[in-house]
């Protein structure tokens, strides 16, 4: 069998699926801001002397890392509003999903470059008498930031890349388009694989930049 | 009249079911240079680390001064600004400079400005032998290098008593001389100091006293050549001929 394909399709319909582009590089740097920030109030709490504290930051983030992103998305756009009362567009329930997601992810890579500093550093700082706080912010989190660098990197990529899910409620990006595209003009075949290409064309580099970052500071140490 | 710096009253530690500190005892004076010997796991390390309160004491009263450092309501922070602590694996903060990392507890701490903090810190380097390596970072410094850095961070803090955690134990032997004229110099003027160490040499030569620790308690103490000649313990007689044979 011999295919033919047909390419016009695609550059006809190449604006909508640049729109769709837009959309999906915007929720990959929200979700992204959103999850950083979140990420270091649960890396906080998960390293703070109070067990309580500490239990809840433990269940959210198990609970994020344990159920798949498109369960968390599609609860988000059609649980969340049922409870709360308030409904979001579909691109802030994509948005709420993933920074929720991240933050559990993030706070994950804080705690961990915050514990690989080791113990000597935080007993010679309480040591000269800092607090706590003073422990953190001029001893820990410089040290612990060039070991997050790199895994940071590693779930930026997967993030930019999961985002397609959230095609699955109505957000018109890159997936979406498509997805749309490929009823709309009979050619999922071109349309696929040009979205595909779309993909790797953005990600690829961003994965050498990262292999990058790994291999200096590993060399660092 | 006795002038007391460190007094220690029955102090206890235990790890879960393991007492580490079995009752404790001491008085520092001024000026006084206390070695402590005693067996690997006697509770050496644990000790110092009550003193300052890294480790929790679970009972017994620890003094600074007339200041309880045992309290419920102590401030933690505030006091153990008074008691520096050099450690066996130096702990020099590497995203630092020599300089940065002896002002960073003036800086940080006191509050002190950057001007007064750094021509304090270049002093205290220049003290231990470090003017030329200011601005060099620990990775790039010898083990007895960065010894005196963490021994100049420590000073800067201008604290009333020094602990040494078996701070030459992970030098190569060509470098613990180094730290140990600088440990000679501050007892020559008048630190107190708290010394674990294996270096029977320094014992000797600088110590006031001698106390040797054994299973959590103080097993026998006095001057040093009573203790290192003439001790009445058998286990610190055999403790002591062990080191020797290990030195050999
Ligand atoms: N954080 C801890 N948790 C549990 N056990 C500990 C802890 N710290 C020390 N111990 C135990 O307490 C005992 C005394 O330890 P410590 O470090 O005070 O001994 P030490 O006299 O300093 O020995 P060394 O000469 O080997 O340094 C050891 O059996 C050790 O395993
Ligand atoms: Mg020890």
């Amino acid at each position: 069998m011999k295919y033919q394909w047909h390419f016009e399709v695609v550059w006809e319909n190449f604006p909508i699926m640049l729109s769709g582009i837009g959309l999906t590089i915007a929720l990959s740097i929200l979700s992204m801001l959103a999850g950083a920030i979140l990420g270091m109030v649960i890396a906080l709490a998960r390293l703070s002397p109070w067990t309580w504290l500490r239990g809840l930051a433990y269940c959210y983030t198990e609970l994020f890392r344990t159920t798949p992103l498109l369960v968390q998305i599609v609860w988000v756009f059609y649980v969340l509003p049922l409870v709360t009362g308030i409904a979001f567009t579909p691109f802030y329930s994509g948005l709420v999903a993933f920074g929720l997601n991240i933050a559990a992810f993030m706070a994950e890579i804080y705690r961990a470059g915050i514990t690989s500093v080791g113990q000597g550093q935080t007993q010679a700082s309480l040591a000269l008498g800092m607090t706590n706080a003073q422990v953190m912010r001029r001893i820990l989190i410089p040290q612990a930031v060039t070991r997050m660098i790199p895994p940071i990197g590693t779930m930026w990529i997967s993030l930019f890349k999961d985002t397609s899910l959230v095609s699955a409620i109505g957000v018109t990006e890159l997936m979406y388009q498509a997805r749309f595209l490929a009823v709309d003009t009979y050619r999922p075949v071109e349309i696929f694989t040009v979205c595909a290409l779309i993909y790797f064309v953005i990600t690829f580099p961003q994965s050498i930049g990262v292999n990058w970052l790994y291999h200096k500071y590993r060399t660092r140490e | 009249m006795a002038d007391v710096v460190v007094r220690v009253e029955d102090l206890h530690k235990s790890f879960d079911d393991l007492e580490v500190l079995k009752g404790v005892s001491m008085e520092v004076q001024r000026g006084e240079v206390v070695v402590i010997i005693g067996a690997s796991g006697s509770g050496k390390s644990t000790f110092l680390k009550c003193l300052n309160r890294l480790e929790e004491p679970n009972r017994g009263r620890i003094f600074l001064e007339d200041v309880e450092i045992t309290g419920q309501k102590t401030d933690l922070p505030k006091v153990r600004r008074n008691i520096g602590m050099i450690f066996q694996q130096f702990n020099l903060f590497p995203h630092m400079s020599a300089i940065q990392n002896v002002m960073e507890g003036p800086r940080t701490v006191l509050r002190m400005s950057g001007e007064r903090a750094r021509e304090h810190a270049s002093q205290l380097l220049d003290k231990v032998g470090l003017s030329d390596k200011l601005d060099v970072k620990p990775g790039q410094l010898s083990g007895g290098q960065q010894q005196r850095v963490a021994i100049a961070r420590a000073l800067a803090m201008e604290p009333k008593v020094m602990l040494f955690d078996e701070v030459t134990s992970a030098l190569d032997p060509e470098l613990v001389g180094e730290v140990l004229t600088v440990m000679k110099q501050l007892a020559d003027e008048g630190m107190t100091m708290l010394v674990v160490t294996h270096e029977m040499q320094f014992g000797e030569r600088v110590a006031d006293r001698v106390v040797m620790f054994d299973e959590g308690v103080i097993l026998e103490e006095g001057p040093p050549e009573k203790i290192f000649q003439r001790a009445e313990s058998e286990r610190t007689r055999r403790f002591l001929n062990q080191l020797h044979w290990e030195g050999e």
